[in-house]
């Protein structure tokens, strides 16, 4: 079970952030709760430079772009071997 | 009751008067590829690019200078200023280039700089990138200077956030220059690029009478400045509306990969380019086609920019920068459009002698009223410009014009309440005091200009409010150096 967080304040590239994670998450079939952090001093406490971010299981994997599906499904994997 | 209702159908007229004005060639040209510039921007330079010149251990006389730049080309939308901002603050280089990357990032982005250059005149537009640059650097090293205590002790943590390295890649960096000349093709108006090298008659007629009917739609002064709108403009608007129904086809689901819609769409963008940059002069019996220089411009650079993204570019940055393109459009389009209509219909109800007893002149006070109706007033992004407009067909001078375009998006009580939660009240406050100052002294110095002071005499009275500047902040800093915990602490060598 991962914990996906992420980082923005509502813009729409948050939006789509959100969607194609939960796409690479449900190609590998795999579980993940979804969290989204919207408050300024919540997101700050991260380390990142721009929004949206992609937090999963409270580590920074990608910051201020949308990766690509592949990008995305690896770094998920590689989640999964690590918890 | 009979005068208000009188007055109605002249106030929306004022209204789409402005909108078709705005909707002009000339706008056009500037304005589209702005956006496409900021998209690319986004989507095409890597932010590590910048910020690993923004880290704790940067050099002062580099990371300033690094702040400004990444104010120009990293700071398109507010979800980049912000969390640079604080990261800058809190783990980077500190409260001084934070706040330069604050004071420069709204003011001299891609979007605001060249609309200010279509609409209101390039010496404006470079002004005000200048003197944006140079205050802003001034307010940050004094901002550092004040609160020097408190940034010595911020945490000492690694700056691993700013070590990143990353260059961007040389076909998207030529990719950013062919947009850039395209831009600046569309903009300058220079006699290479307005006279007319070849002339096509086409025999459609009609089109006179279309733009008689136009102009009688739209009624105009152009005494006033005002356009009306030409049988272009209508042409114009008709492929805007198109682009907008096929970008949203083939651009929104552009994460599902490409479609007929997407390249469309991009294709529409490049005629109405082409479109606008050419002269067309109806006549009764036909419609005389001038080719500018401009023309052959636009086209070589469009030509160059489709083969780039069809061979060139990956697919992944392809997809990248025209998903940032179409986020901004959608973002500021429709607000621009409403604003600029609703800037028409103020104007006919603001008396162009309040504007001229205030600010017709270049004074302290006009310079300093223009500033404060910057910081009350919230306007969407690039609204100002068209308000700024307006301002100056009713008479204000150039110069508190320029204090208000420099205070206005860097100063809203949306930002500085942001601002609060980040730094803490003290220091916005005194921050927004700064700003008011040295807006003031920036409209000041390029009034002044206008005014017939020369080039050479403004910059010296700049180089001397910096001097004065930096010598109050040597001796402040000079006598803090005394106290024994400031010595690990060298903020400032001698």
């Amino acid at each position: 079970m991962l914990t996906i967080k992420i980082l923005g304040t509502g813009c729409p590239n948050c939006k789509r952030l959100e969607s194609e994670t939960r796409k690479a998450v449900e190609s590998l079939n795999a579980e993940a709760e979804y969290i989204k952090v919207t408050d300024y001093q919540d997101i700050m406490s991260y380390d990142l430079l721009s929004t949206p971010g992609l937090v999963i299981n409270e580590k920074v994997v990608a910051s201020g772009k949308i990766p690509s599906q592949g990008e995305l499904t690896s770094m998920v994997t590689s989640a999964l071997a690590e918890s | 009751m009979d005068t208000i209702l009188n007055a109605i159908p002249n106030l929306l007229g004022s209204g789409a008067g402005n909108l078709a004005a705005y909707l002009a060639a000339h706008v056009l040209l500037c304005l589209l590829p702005a956006f496409y510039i900021a998209g690319a921007m986004t989507a095409l330079i890597p932010k590590e690019t910048i910020t690993r010149y923004l880290g704790r251990n940067t050099p002062k006389f580099i990371s300033y200078p690094a702040a400004a730049a990444g104010g120009f080309l990293l700071a398109v939308c507010s979800c980049t200023v912000i969390p640079l901002f604080a990261g800058i603050y809190k783990k980077g280089a500190g409260l001084g280039p934070a706040i330069t990357f604050l004071f420069v990032a709204p003011a001299v982005n891609i979007l605001a700089l060249s609309y200010t250059g279509a609409v209101l005149g390039l010496d404006l537009a470079i002004a005000r990138l200048v003197l944006a640059i140079v205050f802003g650097i001034g307010v940050g090293l004094i901002m550092a200077l004040i609160f020097w205590r408190e940034d010595a002790q911020r945490d000492q943590k690694t700056d691993h956030m700013f070590a990143g390295q990353a260059s961007m890649s040389r076909s998207s960096m030529i990719f950013l220059l062919v947009l850039v000349f395209l831009l600046i093709a569309g903009t300058f108006q220079i006699d290479l690029l307005t006279t007319s090298y070849f002339q096509l008659d086409l025999p459609l007629a009609g089109v006179d009478r279309f733009q008689e009917y136009l102009f009688q739609l739209v009624p105009f002064d152009p005494s006033l400045g005002e356009e009306g709108v030409t049988a272009q403009g209508a042409l114009l608007i008709g492929l805007l509306v198109l682009i907008g129904l096929t970008a949203w086809k083939g651009l929104e689901k552009i994460f599902d990969g490409f479609n007929a819609w997407t390249w469309i769409s991009t294709g529409l963008v490049g005629l109405t380019l082409l479109v606008a940059s050419l002269g067309i002069n109806p006549y009764p019996g036909g419609v005389e086609l001038m080719l500018t220089g401009k023309f052959f411009a636009v086209l070589v650079s469009t030509l160059v920019l489709g083969w780039m993204m069809a061979t060139q570019l990956s697919r992944e940055e392809t997809r990248n920068f025209l998903w940032e393109t179409w986020r901004f459009i959608k973002q500021i389009f429709p607000l621009l459009v409403v604003g600029v209509f609703a800037v028409g219909v103020i104007r006919e109800l603001i008396r162009p002698e309040w504007i001229q007893a205030v600010a017709g002149e270049n004074t302290v006070l006009g310079n300093f009223v223009g500033v404060v109706f910057g910081v009350f007033m919230y306007f969407p992004t690039l609204i100002e410009v068209p308000i700024a407009q307006m301002f100056l067909r009713l008479g204000m001078h150039r110069g508190p014009l320029l204090a208000y375009l420099i205070s206005d998006p860097e100063l809203s009580l949306q930002s500085i309440l942001i601002t609060t939660s980040i730094i803490g009240r003290l220091k916005t406050w005194v921050y927004v005091f700064w700003v008011s100052i040295f807006s003031t002294l920036a409209g000041l110095l390029y009034g002044a200009w206008i005014d017939g002071t020369s080039l050479l005499l403004v910059s010296l009275y700049l180089l001397g409010i910096l001097l004065v500047t930096s010598g109050v902040i040597w001796l402040l800093n000079h006598r803090k150096q005394d106290p024994p915990e400031a010595a690990a602490v060298p903020v400032y060598k001698e």
